[in-house]
């Protein structure tokens, strides 16, 4: 309920753990992807999305039907894990969730610089985060990036926007913000835990490297992003900070040849789980595959230690990465047959453990 | 000061046997308290998600109860 008091692990994870039971287990993806967007509606109607579907059915349809209600869905139980939730563990679940802060930010400036409607982004936004209804309000009703930039001030993205904007109004491209953005909420995710005392056995350390190997994958992510295709964007301007497997300074040398990123990869501490991702890398050369690879590798981990250590915040956790997976899952079903790909075409971007 | 001294030397330099099982009585009490406060809590959480929890969510909450009754037993013995 707040950040004051003793933490209640316990009791969130109850909850939590019944939750996450009702997520979509493999047969329902199944069932899912053989589906018209129609039909993924209807039955979405019998699960866990009812009520989101009986609230939107008579305003959207089809696709977005889906994407919205999905969302809404998302909202509803992450607020409630913060309501659930005291003391440390209610700051550290709140941390994570500024992830929506981040997508609610990125919405807002997207969809005032592609002229959209103040109604259609705020459809748009998961309200899941630290900002609330009045601040969304403004964002979405913004009439420049500039308003939007200054709405912010007092965020905590406020520091690397400003730089951020000085590049954009020079370039007039967005990447800058958003990226901003995206680094923010990274390297501000282990704002409330005091490295130099964390026990690194203790669930809160086993947490901080669950955070730290996600940090690591976006860095792992956007390198080889940036070194398939080759550009002449300089890496050190995505690199996150707090992660483990790189050091400042050394991606750029690292972008340079892509097989040595991979070899440097593999020999790293990731290296065993993602020696699987990494083999099909090679072979097929497919980005798209090795990075479901790092989603499900970061999912099973959070799921380990949330069985090894379910009094903590370990479980709550792996919970907003399941979801946030199933998420994606379902959107990128219904996405995908409603531009007609194939069955199989749309298993190979489902992330199930 | 020196008469209830004398009453605790006069006993054998330690506590009255019935007070010692007072004593045992009341540390498990404590402790059956903090077992359950954990369990509860998490009992509370499971029935809130679904209701059909709610009597296996009261027998796990009752079973730290077995603390206090073993240690109910050191009364009779002393006694």
């Amino acid at each position: 309920m707040s950040a004051t008091g003793s933490s209640n692990p316990e009791y969130v994870n109850a909850r939590v753990r019944s939750r996450r039971a009702a997520l979509f287990k493999e047969e329902d993806y199944r069932k899912l992807v053989r589906m018209g967007t129609g039909e993924i509606a209807r039955y979405m109607e019998e699960t866990e999305y009812e009520a989101e579907m009986n609230d939107l059915g008579a305003r959207y349809s089809g696709v977005d039907l889906i994407e919205f209600a999905l969302n809404r869905n998302l909202a509803k139980h992450f607020e409630d894990m913060l309501e659930w939730a005291d003391g440390e563990l209610h700051a550290l679940i709140a941390n994570y969730l500024r992830k929506f802060d981040a997508w609610n930010a990125k919405t807002a400036i997207r969809g005032v610089y592609s002229g959209t409607s103040p109604d259609d982004i705020e459809s748009d936004f998961i309200r899941a985060g630290e900002f609330d209804d009045q601040l969304l309000n403004s964002l979405a009703n913004a009439g420049s990036i500039e308003e939007i930039v200054e709405l912010l001030d007092g965020t905590i993205f406020e520091e690397g926007l400003e730089l951020a904007f000085e590049e954009f109004e020079e370039q007039s491209v967005l990447v800058p913000l958003e990226n901003a953005i995206d680094k923010t909420f990274y390297e501000h995710l282990l704002d409330d835990v005091n490295m130099v005392t964390l026990n690194q056995y203790s669930p809160k350390g086993l947490y901080v490297e669950v955070l730290q190997a996600e940090i690591d994958f976006r860095n792992i992510r956007n390198a080889l992003r940036l070194s398939r295709t080759g550009t002449e964007l300089d890496p050190e301007e995505y690199y996150i900070d707090g992660g483990k497997l790189f050091k400042e300074g050394q991606l750029r040398q690292l972008v340079g040849s892509f097989d040595d990123l991979v070899e440097y990869i593999r020999d790293s501490s990731y290296g065993e789980e993602l020696s699987a991702g990494l083999a099909e890398l090679e072979s097929a050369q497919s980005l798209s595959a090795f990075e479901q690879a790092l989603d499900a590798a970061l999912l099973e981990y959070s799921d380990t230690l949330s069985h090894s250590h379910p009094v903590s915040i370990c479980s709550a956790l792996s919970y907003i990465l399941a979801k946030e997976r199933e998420i994606e899952n379902v959107r990128a079903i219904a996405r995908g047959r409603e531009v007609g790909l194939s069955v199989e075409e749309i298993e190979e971007e489902l992330v199930v453990i | 000061m020196i008469e209830p001294l004398s009453v605790v030397l006069s006993t054998g330099g330690g506590l009255a046997p019935q007070s010692a099982a007072a004593i045992a009585v009341g540390l498990a009490a404590l402790a059956t308290g903090y077992a359950q406060r954990g369990i509860g809590s998490a009992a509370v959480g499971a029935v809130a998600e679904d209701s059909d929890n709610l009597v296996s969510g009261l027998i796990f909450t009752a079973i730290p109860e077995t603390l206090i009754i073993i240690a109910f037993v050191t009364i009779f013995i002393v006694g």
